[in-house]
This record gives C-alpha cells, structure tokens and sequence, in this order.
C-alpha cells in the first residue's frame, strides 16, 4: 500500500482485534488522541474565524491560542512551522508582492520601481492578507499533522456518514500517491524507449501527453477491476455496517465542538450587523 | 421527470426574483458579489426542489441515487486525485494562467450525471485542502468547492442533452453551420465581455497606452484568439466531427459561470492573489487601475474560459479513447457514445454474421 510505512506507525499499541494496522493507532500526545472531528472543527472555526474578524492582531491572537499552544502541546511545533511555511509560501510571497506594489487607490508612496508603485496603503493590506493566509495554512497543517486521515473517515462513518463517501473520501488519499507512482513508472517505460524529457521546453510539453494519457486512460481502466473486487466482498450490500474499531468520543469534546461553532457563529452575526468594530 | 425539471427552474427563478427584490441595487462597485450568492442560493434551491418533487412523485431519489452507482463510486476517488495532482501541478510548478483542476469533476459529470459531478467537485476541494498530505495539499481550495460543483453540475448537464456524443463523418453543411453558431457564440461572448468589463479601465490596442505591458498583453490575447479560431475550424475540419463545436461552447459557458461564481470568494478572502499563475494577471489588470473586485473578475473571465475550453476538450479526447462498453456501463454512459448502430464501429468475429 502506497504511504505504508506513515500508516503502520504505533501499530498494535490500542487496538481491536481484527483491526487493519493503520487504524486505532494511538498517538503520541493528547492533543493527537482527541477525536478526529475535534480538530477538523477547530481547525475550520480558526480558518473561517480569521477571515471573519479581519485585521492583523486577530487572527495573530487566534492563531496563537488555536495553533501554535495546541501544536506545543502536541509536540509538533517544529514541523509545523516548516510545514505550513513552505505550504504557504508560494501564495504568500505573490499575495504581498502584488498587495504592496499594485494596490488599488494607494496614494502614501513608499518607494518606486520603475512604473510600479509601493505604498503604504497596499502595505498595510498586503499584511492583513499574509496574516489570513498563515491562518488558514497554520490550521490546516495542525489538523493534518496530528490526524490520520482514515481516523476521520472512519469516526464521520460511524456518526452516520454513507459508507460510498467514506470510501471515496478515503480513497482519493491513496490513489493520489498511486498516481503518482504510476506516472512515475510511465515515464520511465516512456524514456525508455526513447522520449525525452529533459529537452527544450517546447520537447518537455509535447512529452506531456504520451505520461498523461496513459495514467488517466490506465487508472479509468482500473474502475472496472476494483468495481468487480468490492462487488465480490458486498460493499453494496444494504443496511448499516458494523465498525470494529472507531476514535473515542466524549459529551465534553461535543460540548466544545458545539461551543467553537456557537462562537463562530456570534462572530459572524457580530459583524454582519456591524457591531464588531471593522 | 418533465415536472421535475420545471420544479428546479422554478425554485431558481424564485430565489433570483427575491434576491434581486432583497438586494435591489446592482449597480454598486460589489454587484458580482451579489450575482454570485443570488446564482449559489438559487442553485440550491433549485436542487431541493428537484428531490422534492421527484420524492413526491416516487417516494423516493432513484434519478440522483441512480448517479452513484458503484462504478461512480470507484471512479470518483481517481477523478479526485487526477484532479488533485494536475491542479497542483499547474499551480506549484508550471504557473501559467490557467488552473486545469477539473478535468476529474468534468469526466465524472459527463459519465455519471450532474448530482454526481457536482458532489466530486465539492468533495474534490475539501479532500484537497483537508485530507492530502503535502506537497499536494491546496492551501486555498476549500472556499472553492461551491465553484467546483457547479462545474460538474453543468458538464453533467450538456453531457445528458447530448452535447459530448461524438459525432464522426458530419456532413460539410452542418460543419460548417454548427462551426458558425459555435464561433458566433464565442466571438459574441467575447465581445460582450471585452466592452462589459474591460474598456472602463483600459484598452487592448489603444496606442496611447502608457504602459508596454498592456500592448504586449493586448496582442498577446489577440493572438490567443486568433490561435483559438485557427486551432477550432482546424480540428473541425480534421476530424470532421460536428462535436467540436458542442465541446467548445460548453468549455467557454462553463467558464464564464466559473468566473462569476469564484471571483467574488478569491476577491473577497484571498484579494485575487492564490499563489498560481493567475496572480500575473491580477496584478496586470490592477496596475491598469481596476479595483480589487473588478481585476479579481477580469483575469477570472480571461482564465476560466480558456481552462474550461481546453478541459473539455481532454476530457472529450479522454471519453473517445475510453473503449466504449466501459462508457456505456456507468450511468449516463448512454448519452456518451455514438448514436445509431451500436456493432457499426466494433466488427469482431461476428462481422457481417447477423446479415
């Protein structure tokens, strides 16, 4: 299985009998082991929260209390950093270059290059969007560092959530690094017998769909083989499904998922009828 | 299921009626905010109305559940990751102002129907921004689910009126009319977008321009253009197929929707900048002088169609090389394939037997 070595990780430690080795695995700290949907919410409260209140001392506020303590609690501070870092830093840099240089209506110049104009208006905005930007990354990233993504597949199946978007849901994860590979085996297959791939630029975009076309004719190939392997095993089969094994849930980690929403949810209202300062 | 159809567009029409008496002025500077949530909400509406009324006639949703058989169900997943690594691709690594993450929800669309295709672009986004681990993660997908379900619901929609049928060995007249219409469209959307909402802030082919980057850009699209007229007569003319034309009107339909719907969300969260080759021309049009808003919606308007147009255009390629019993199994592969004799193109041991 593409991704094996991540998922056998703490393997055997508190788990069902029965249970495939990359679920119920229990993590290294507390923060990991709350329940998956815990940490979607929070993460999706801190994304959505810090476009809501706007500014930059909001959402430098939220990130610090719903990112960076709870990444310290975990232990992944670091990574996380790094992560979201790169994550963001292709949108950063554009999102401030363009804010600081081409700001509509910037009258207060800072400095020129050339017919391109910084000011201080397009400053002051470029940082609000960075400030949103690291925000979301920083949420997300948390989330995805301290959960498997089988764990929240599986813990939303049994809150009721149709086996079919289960599945797919769980397998777009594996069948992105699958394609990946298979693109790779392609390419190789292809240079070998003679394309070529490191050439001009124009030669690298006509090799394009000799390794295009293969994965993507080959992977809808594939339907029909796993269509016929889940029909064999009864996927289709009606009636709910029994669960050998899903995260833990608890009345107080409901109550603050409901009370994150609930909060989000004033927040809006605050500022839709402007009485949240702007 | 006539019923049905006339029960959506009346749920759409109704929410577009409150929302423009609600609302009232569109006129203001943020009118394509208001036009997109009007068009979302509508859309939504729209759909309820279509389950309810097919609840009411059957007691049940056969024509959506229908849509998600289990060969839908394998093929999303797949969809989704092509989606996946072609959109990340083109965003992280090759920046061109285009966006080509939807060739997945298109495909899905045209072989299992629009509910179908409208749900794997919804659960592409999210799983793209959630559940992939980097470096294929999207920082910026998620707000764009609503804009990736619409898509798969309109290609699902011309590919059930037919218009991916490949139609091979069309006559020279109807080439050459349904080339014309095809191109009449294009150009008149073209031209009534250009003077709608880009002659405020500058002109293409204006001498006076006092910046060399809008000349350059000026031809530039001009020569896109003129490649695009060239490349479309081309392919009709080569391979003799009246579906051609169909592909193209819907790609540049599709995209024009598109545009309408995500420029107010990237406006709005991301100031138009989203880290991929698009932000070359936000900051362009910016530099002309159009606001936020408006720049977001000019390089939307110039993206999506060409994105659109070259998506639709592999996924028609990708449906033609499929072998065609594959197609004809998933839920609306019916509507995909050849119309008339079914054994005409497969000859096989049986040629000629049935006399």
């Amino acid at each position: 299985m593409a991704g094996g070595e991540r998922l056998n990780v703490g393997a055997g430690q508190d788990r069902g009998r029965g249970v495939p080795g990359f679920l119920g695995r229990r993590g290294p700290g507390r923060y990991h082991r709350l329940n998956p949907l815990t940490k979607a919410t929070l993460a999706t409260v801190t994304a959505i929260g810090a476009v809501v209140v706007g500014g930059l001392l909001g959402p430098a506020l939220l990130v610090a209390a719903a990112v960076l303590l709870p990444a310290l609690a975990a232990g992944v501070l670091r990574r996380l950093l790094l992560l979201a870092g790169l994550l963001a830093l292709p949108i950063a840099i554009s999102a401030f270059v363009v804010n600081l240089f081409f700001f509509p209506g910037g009258a207060d110049v800072l400095f020129r290059v050339g017919p391109i104009v910084a000011t201080a208006e397009g400053l002051g905005f470029a940082l609000e969007i960075l400030a949103r930007i690291l925000a979301i990354s920083g949420a997300v990233t948390l989330f995805y560092l301290t959960t498997h993504p089988a764990d929240l597949v599986v813990d939303l199946e049994r809150r009721g959530v149709s086996p079919r978007l289960a599945f797919v849901a769980n397998a777009s994860v594996q069948a992105v690094p699958a394609m990946v590979e298979r693109a790779a085996q392609i390419t190789a297959a292809q240079r070998a017998r003679g394309l070529d791939t490191e050439g001009s630029i124009w030669r690298r975009v006509r090799g394009l769909v000799p390794i295009v076309a293969p994965v993507i004719l080959g992977s809808i190939a594939e339907v029909e083989e796993r269509t016929m392997a889940l029909e064999a095993r009864g996927f289709t089969r009606p009636g709910r499904r029994t669960l050998l094994w899903a995260p833990r849930d608890s009345v107080p980690e409901a109550t603050v998922r409901w009370l994150m929403l609930a909060g989000l949810a004033g927040l809006v209202a605050l500022r839709a009828t402007g009485a949240w300062p702007g | 299921m006539a019923l049905r159809w006339i029960a959506a567009l009346i749920g759409f029409a109704l929410v577009a009626f409150v929302g423009i008496v609600v609302i009232g002025d569109f006129s203001a500077e943020r009118a394509a905010d208001s036009w997109a949530l009007v068009a979302a909400i509508g859309l939504a509406a729209a759909f309820v109305a279509y389950a309810a009324t097919e609840y009411f006639q059957t007691g049940g949703f056969g024509s959506i559940a229908r849509q998600f058989d289990l060969r839908t169900v394998v093929l999303v997943p797949i969809a989704i990751a092509i989606n996946i690594i072609l959109g990340a691709a083109v965003a992280n690594a090759l920046k061109i102002p285009i966006y080509l993450d939807s060739i997945g929800t298109i495909l899905v669309g045209a072989l299992a129907g629009p509910i179908a295709g409208a749900l794997t672009g919804f659960t592409a986004n999210l799983v793209w921004q959630y559940i992939i681990p980097p470096p294929f993660q999207g920082t910026v997908a998620a707000p764009f689910a609503i804009v990736a379900a619409v898509i798969g619901l309109m290609a699902g929609l011309f590919a059930r009126a037919g218009w991916l049928r490949p139609r091979p060995n069309s006559s020279g007249g109807a080439l050459l009319i349904g080339g014309l219409v095809a191109l009449g469209i294009v150009v008149l959307l073209a031209v009534y977008a250009y003077v709608r909402f880009y002659t405020d802030a500058f002109e293409f082919f204006n001498p006076d321009n006092a910046d060399p980057l809008f000349v350059i850009l000026g031809w530039l699209i001009a020569g896109l253009f003129v490649a695009f007229i060239v490349g479309f007569v081309a392919l009709l003319v080569v391979r003799r197929d009246l579906t051609v034309a169909y592909v193209t009107v819907a790609g540049v339909l599709t995209g024009m929707v598109a545009a309408l719907i995500s420029a107010p969300i990237s406006a709005n969260l991301f100031s138009g900048i989203t880290g991929s080759g698009t932000d070359f021309l936000v900051a362009a049009f910016r530099q002309a002088g159009s606001d936020i808003q408006v720049a977001t919606f000019q390089q939307g308007l110039l993206s999506d169609p060409v994105d659109k147009l070259v998506t639709f255009f592999v996924v028609y390629l990708v449906l033609t090389a499929i072998a065609r019993r594959t197609i004809a199994r998933f839920p609306q592969g019916e509507r995909l394939v050849e119309a008339g004799d079914a054994s005409a193109g497969e000859g096989g041991e049986w040629r000629g037997a049935s006399g």
